[in-house]
């Protein structure tokens, strides 16, 4: 089998671990607890991307975009050419109200028109998101826009927020499937409780990236690992990571990790 | 960019500064560990500064939240409290519950003197829609009398609004909309919530900007207490484990020392606590009303004699901690000795003073 070109990750480190990068046009999962350093993983993917003069979309379903502009500003990466799509749900209302589907509405924005302040639910109506309306939405945006990598901040977020529970797997894996089809190469973030088990995401995507996250007496410990990469063969040892001023780097001397 | 200080010098180094203004956090830990004391520090450094602060307490009735403070001698007068605390449950059905909502209950922390009375005749209940009502209206009169914003807010505790405010609904979108009313208002909060299960995925721990991790553990014959940073969006921080001591002063995180915990820690199943404190506040206020009740059938000799056995079981099974039964037996003697009262001859007539003479 001759390899298919890959798609560096921005992370050095990371490339050597999935031998090469990621095969383009799958989507793929980076999961790990709250305060893993998700976000400047898939961050570092997109950035990498707007180097090499790749059409670049963020979907923020996390927290509002002015925030992760903020946040992100002390790695002094050029962001400004990155579509961020705003995809939190306003507040909720709990009189009827005529609601706003962000398929009709929403663009997204360039980074550099970010603004400091957080948008605010206007008094009369609220903007809902649903996941229908999302993969509606990004369904004329990849055609009009051409996107080459796109990042869904996160799953999670697509799943408690923006499924009706009875459905979730259901629609988890239509979602999963429509990425597939659509030929983009996504990035998922997935949010993992302190001790975890496997996430249905995970079996459905391409191939996964795990940050875990352990405390001992000199403080957070940072491990990374491939848990899963489906076509490729992959490094399986687990590496230490650091966050630094330049975003994840990760410490290629393979050592496991080991719980306090 | 400018940092909000939490008043507690170790923490504020901790976190390299203080907060990201405007934002959401949450803190975390077993009940005991220092939470409360922790937003304390956190009203009164925005009090020092001159900036409005808004406590929204949904656990202690404020009345307590003010006199746990006083004993570590800090003045809190002008602190803002906003009493989302519901009601004694009104059990019977026909009793109208109103939201809070509609009748806003803020309070300068120097006005506190007492427990609100639940009305005999309707219940206050705390939902989460009545809160966020009850905050927004308190932020826009607040904007309008004084021309100022809150700039600090603290919610205590999630874990309550989670547990009595969201019953039959779906948590998740409430608490996501909930943190997004906060991050609109634009000031820093914080959100005391308890974990209740590690293996469970909260949604304000991956919703909220930062956490801060209490720990309460036994070593030896001592309960010993740390602090750690888990979590913090947009800044590096300090991620180690630190000794903690709540003295007189309030809180002191020791930073020359790290902590790692030994022996056993207790954060088996936190929020049990919190449950069996709100049971036996129920219960015993239904054992209560039935006590006056039998007082008031003894002074118009209504027979009760089986009400007052059936009570001393309910008494019985309230001991044993075995709180459902007893509820379930009170509530069957009170409304046995309504029924009874309702149905008991109209009580003699206080003898009347003679009528003075008709003049003609």
């Amino acid at each position: 089998m001759i390899p298919a070109a890959r798609m560096r990750t921005g992370i050095a480190g990371l490339d050597k671990m999935l031998h090469g990068g990621f095969v383009p046009g799958r989507p793929y999962i980076v999961s790990g607890p709250p305060g893993a350093g998700k976000t400047i993983l898939a961050m570092q993917f997109l950035r990498e991307g707007l180097e090499g003069g790749e059409r670049c979309l963020f979907v923020c379903l996390e927290e509002p975009p002015n925030e992760l502009k903020i946040n992100m500003r002390a790695f002094r990466w050029n962001l400004d050419d990155l579509d961020v799509l705003d995809a939190n749900s306003d507040i909720r209302r709990f009189e009827p109200t005529p609601l706003l589907e962000i398929s009709t509405e929403e663009e997204p924005a360039k980074m550099r028109s970010i603004g400091e302040r957080i948008r605010k639910t206007p008094d009369f109506e609220s903007k809902e998101v649903s996941v229908h309306s999302l993969q509606q939405l990004l369904k004329t945006l990849l055609v009009k826009k051409h996107y080459e990598r796109v990042v869904i901040d996160s799953m999670t977020a697509l799943r408690y927020f923006c499924m009706r529970e009875f459905e979730e797997a259901v629609t988890t894996q239509s979602f999963m499937r429509y990425l597939a089809e659509s030929k983009v190469t996504s990035l998922l973030t997935v949010e993992l409780p302190d001790e975890s088990e496997v996430l249905a995401e995970a079996f459905l995507a391409r191939g996964e990236v795990r940050l875990h996250k352990l405390r001992d007496e000199t403080g957070i410990k940072r491990f990374v690992s491939v848990e899963k990469y489906k076509g490729s063969s992959h490094d399986d040892a687990v590496y230490s990571f650091d966050i630094t001023n330049a975003g994840i780097a990760i410490n290629m001397t393979p050592r496991a990790p080991t719980a306090s | 960019m400018d940092r909000v200080k939490t008043g507690i010098v170790g923490l504020d180094t901790m976190l390299n500064g203080g907060f990201l203004p405007a934002r959401p956090y949450v803190i975390s830990g077993p009940t005991g560990s220092g939470k409360t004391v922790l937003i304390a520090h956190f009203l009164l450094e925005g009090l020092r500064l001159q900036e409005p602060c808004l406590l929204v307490t949904l656990d202690e009735p404020p009345i307590e939240v003010k006199s746990n403070m006083a004993t570590f001698g800090w003045n809190m007068d002008r602190l803002k409290i906003l009493d989302a605390t519901p009601d004694v449950r009104a059990h019977k059905r026909q009793r109208s519950v109103i939201d809070v909502g509609t009748s806003l209950d803020v309070r300068d922390m120097e006005d506190v003197t007492d427990i609100r009375q639940s009305s005999q005749v309707r219940a206050l209940e705390v939902t989460v829609h009545s809160v966020q009502k009850m905050i927004k209206q308190e932020f826009s009169q607040h904007l309008e009398r004084t021309k100022q914003r809150y700039k600090r807010i603290a919610v205590d505790s999630m874990t309550a609004l989670k547990m009595f405010s969201m019953e039959g609904q779906d948590s998740r979108i409430l608490i996501q909309s909930f943190l997004r009313f906060l991050a609109e208002l634009e000031a820093t909060t914080l959100i005391v919530s308890e974990r209740l299960d590690r293996k469970k995925l909260e949604t304000e721990f991956f919703l909220g900007r930062g956490e801060i991790r209490m720990h309460k553990w036994i070593d030896g014959n001592m309960i010993r207490h740390a602090i750690s940073i888990d979590k913090f969006r947009g800044s590096a921080f300090d991620d180690k484990m630190h000794p903690v001591t709540i003295g007189d002063k309030g809180m002191v995180v020791a930073l020359d020392a790290p902590s790692q915990i030994r022996g056993t820690s207790p954060e088996g199943k936190p929020g049990e606590s919190l449950l069996e404190t709100r049971l036996i506040d129920e219960v015993s206020n239904v054992i209560e009303s039935v006590m006056r009740q039998i007082e008031e059938a003894h002074r118009r000799q209504i027979p009760i004699r089986d009400v007052e056995v059936a009570l001393s079981r309910a008494m019985l099974a309230f001991q044993r901690r075995n709180y459902q039964k007893a509820m379930k037996i009170a509530l069957a003697c009170d409304s046995q000795l309504r029924e009874r009262i309702a149905e008991a001859p109209p009580p003699p007539p206080v003898a009347m003073p003679p009528r003075p003479p008709v003049i003609r």
